[in-house]
């Protein structure tokens, strides 16, 4: 019945995409193994409060199908002392976003191919007009890197299991930590650091953890002592790529009022990433919505859920059945599904999704309008409301 | 289609009734291979479903939620109790008598991704069980798929598609119409909509509603996400390491939870607004290993409200309201009015545990 599908692409149309994809790659992975000089990856911050300045970011993949616009053309700040939530549904570029920061994109396929992340270090000083300088994470190469990487930006992965190594005992894996950050540290000192970390999280008999293998404990012990792994570098920022969704609800909220206690003593920042509204909204200060690569919507907690202005976030918000609420109405359901993350048409991607479509929608993909001093948006609708 | 004695007090509009189900695996084998320690994951669990109503069960993974599903359906032969469909046993019945049944006892699983064979085009998936059990004629057969396929969203040109050319909501919907399509009465739903994204997950949702009020379905809507429970169900069913802890009402439950573990379990349900700062019960410590599980009250290694008595003695399944029941010994009146009585029998018992480990 279907008769030519577009899902479909000839072998010399393959032939070409996977030619290009190589010599893509190629200069990419050139540019990461460069010896650099400091100067072409210091750069300075538009503001000394922001920890991380994503400018523009622009991610993707080069798959045998084509390019996949992963992350197309994101910016967003994290604040220091902050809670940054970034909602969207799967397959909206969020994780990557978050791997972009820690450069840990799956490559050779994945590529950081344009824009900045600047990531305000303690390490550097102002410059000769008085601007605070940062490293820019998109330039930096791999060698470089390793110094940034689980010591000032530290993450909490998804799944606690596969994220820690099985054949080694959790003291082991924590101690390594020390040992990569802290050159010339005992082993003795590296395992009181290991238990005091231990002791944060909330385990109660940390020396007996220590000793203990990663299948020995509960997924909530688990995603405790990633937790740990993640503050014994004693971080700036901590990404946080949806721990709790494989979680049962009370150990959710057990580790929501445990990542909050330790942003507030450690006085870090965290990114937290998930697709639940309940969680960001108890958690995050600000919040930024991802469709399709896109940041489509951001502002403060406040904003984004007594405010919310893009019609998908309004859409998102009205979808999820309440607890509090015992309304009988068929549920509010946005029709239709994500595009095809592969040739992206140039207007707004949620155009057919859209209950408020205009006239106005077919043309570029809408430019974010200030709302407020913290609230964007990237909607037509809205245009003649800017400040 | 003779089990006259085992019929029931049967009402006419009671479509399922479970009594004293119970499901053990076994753990543990002595030399000879017989079974000594098992594993119960489902223990002791009764109720009664009303025919185009929702019973949801809830409860924290490895409650047995899932095997509760199974066991009643007879995918897992059953270690005690019985399950009466439309006032008949099904327990004891034999494969072949089974099989009949099996088209009015239908299963949605959880991840529409691993569920569907990816060799089969989607007419075949949804028309298989059709030509299996002879439904409709054969020369009709993909005139009622395609009729299917309509009622559950999916385009008629899907027929010749294969599964993996669709997203996890559009596979969902042909599970759905897979299970649909022979016309089944029951419908258990396992974790239907875990696996979708929030604006996917309201679609299907409203799918399995409308399918209800126009088949009449009747479906046991298993999971673990409250709010999606709360708005389809009319009854609530939380379970705990295999036992059940409180049943009934939804509006009832959600308004007036009894048992301690419902309160944390319900509290502990984000809520989408920042300024809603629900005064939460934090549960200390994880759910126990189900193989081993706590004497007592299973609940009581992570009760607020724990007494001594909860430490020795199993709570008795109680009518503490009208038509609302829990397992929990702060609602059994013969129980709290003799607490100075049971404290003392724990003291002795510890005592005398004590003076064992002595020796």
């Amino acid at each position: 019945m279907a008769s030519k599908n577009k899902h479909y692409i000839s072998i010399k149309e393959s032939r070409e995409i996977i030619k290009y994809n190589i010599k893509q790659m190629k200069y990419y992975e050139s540019l990461k193994k460069r010896k650099a000089n400091q100067d072409e990856y210091i750069v300075p911050m538009k503001d000394s409060n922001n920890l991380i300045e994503i400018d523009n970011l622009k991610t993707v993949f080069f798959t045998d199908n084509g390019t996949v616009m992963s992350v197309n053309g994101v910016s967003f700040e994290i604040p220091k002392n902050k809670i940054v939530g970034v909602v969207g549904e799967s397959g909206c570029g969020k994780s990557v976003t978050s791997l972009s920061i820690m450069q840990l994109v799956q490559a050779p396929q994945g590529q950081i191919i344009e824009g900045e992340i600047r990531f305000n270090s303690d390490s550097l000083q102002t410059n000769n007009v008085n601007q605070k300088l940062g490293y820019n994470i998109a330039k930096m190469p791999t060698q470089e890197m390793y110094n940034i990487r689980g010591k000032d930006i530290t993450m909490i992965f998804q799944e606690p299991m596969t994220s820690l190594n099985p054949v080694f005992t959790i003291g082991y894996q924590l101690d390594e930590v020390s040992f990569v950050h802290k050159p010339g540290v005992t082993k003795e000192e590296a395992k009181a650091h290991s238990i005091e970390m231990l002791n944060k999280v909330g385990i109660s008999m940390p020396e007996h953890v220590y000793k203990s293998y990663p299948h020995e404990l509960s997924g909530g012990m688990r995603q405790r002592v990633m937790i740990a792994m993640a503050l014994a570098g004693n971080p700036k920022l901590i990404i946080a790529d949806e721990p709790t969704t494989a979680l049962d609800v009370t150990i959710q909220a057990q580790i929501l009022e445990l990542l909050k206690d330790i942003q507030k003593k450690e006085q870090c920042s965290i990114m937290l990433i998930t697709h639940d509204l309940g969680v960001i909204a108890e958690m995050a200060d600000y919040v930024v919505v991802m469709y399709a690569g896109k940041v489509i919507e951001k502002g403060t907690a406040q904003e984004i859920f007594h405010n919310p202005l893009h019609p998908y976030t309004i859409g998102l918000q009205k979808s999820k059945p309440l607890i509090t609420s015992s309304s009988q109405k068929p549920l509010y359901s946005i029709p239709g599904q994500v595009p095809n993350p592969i040739n992206l048409p140039d207007n707004c991607y949620f155009k057919g999704r859209c209950n408020k479509c205009c006239e106005k929608c077919n043309g570029k993909y809408p430019k974010e309008i200030k709302v407020s001093d913290t609230h964007y948006v990237s909607c037509y609708l809205y245009e003649g409301s800017e400040e | 289609m003779n089990d006259v004695k085992n019929e029931t007090n049967f009402q006419n509009d009671t479509i399922l009734e479970v009594r004293n189900l119970k499901k053990y695996f076994p753990i543990e084998k002595n030399f000879f291979g017989k079974p000594i320690k098992f594993l119960k994951a489902v223990d002791n669990v009764s109720f009664k479903l009303k025919k185009g109503t929702t019973i949801g069960v809830v409860g924290e993974s490895g409650c047995g939620k899932t095997t509760l599903g199974r066991t009643i359906l007879k995918l897992y032969d059953a270690d005690g109790g019985q399950v009466f469909f439309e006032g008949k046993e099904i327990t004891k019945l034999s494969k072949r008598r089974m099989r009949k049944l099996r088209t009015s006892m239908q299963l949605i699983f959880q991840d529409p991704y691993s569920s569907l064979p990816p060799r089969m085009t989607i007419g075949n998936l949804i028309s298989e069980a059709v030509k299996v059990h002879k439904i409709v004629p054969k020369e009709k057969v993909t005139e009622y798929v395609l009729d299917i396929m309509q009622k559950c969203g999916l385009q008629p040109h899907y027929y010749d598609r294969y599964p993996h050319e669709f997203s996890g909501g559009q596979r969902q919907r042909i599970c759905i119409a897979r299970a649909l399509a022979v016309q089944p009465k029951l419908v258990i739903c396992d974790e239907p909509v875990s696996a979708l994204d929030v604006s996917i997950q309201a679609q299907i949702i409203n799918l399995l509603k409308e399918l209800q009020i126009n088949d009449n379905l009747t479906y046991v809507f298993i999971s673990h996400d409250l709010s999606v429970v709360k708005y389809i169900t009319e009854e609530i069913m939380v379970m705990y390491l295999g036992n059940v802890m409180e049943h009934g009402d939804t509006d009832e439950i959600f308004i007036n939870p009894l048992h301690p573990y419902t309160k944390a379990l319900f509290s502990a349900v984000p809520v989408p607004d920042p300024d809603v700062k629900m005064n939460r019960i934090i549960l200390t410590g994880d759910i126990p290993s189900p193989a081993n599980p706590p004497l007592g009250c299973k609940f009581h290694t992570r009760c607020k409200e724990c007494m001594n008595v909860c430490k020795f003695i199993e709570p008795e399944y109680i009518e503490a309201l009208d038509n609302h029941f829990v397992a929990c010994h702060l609602y059994n009146k013969e129980v709290m009015d003799n607490l100075e009585k049971y404290d003392q029998e724990y003291l002795d018992m510890m005592n005398a545990k004590e003076e064992e480990n002595e020796k």
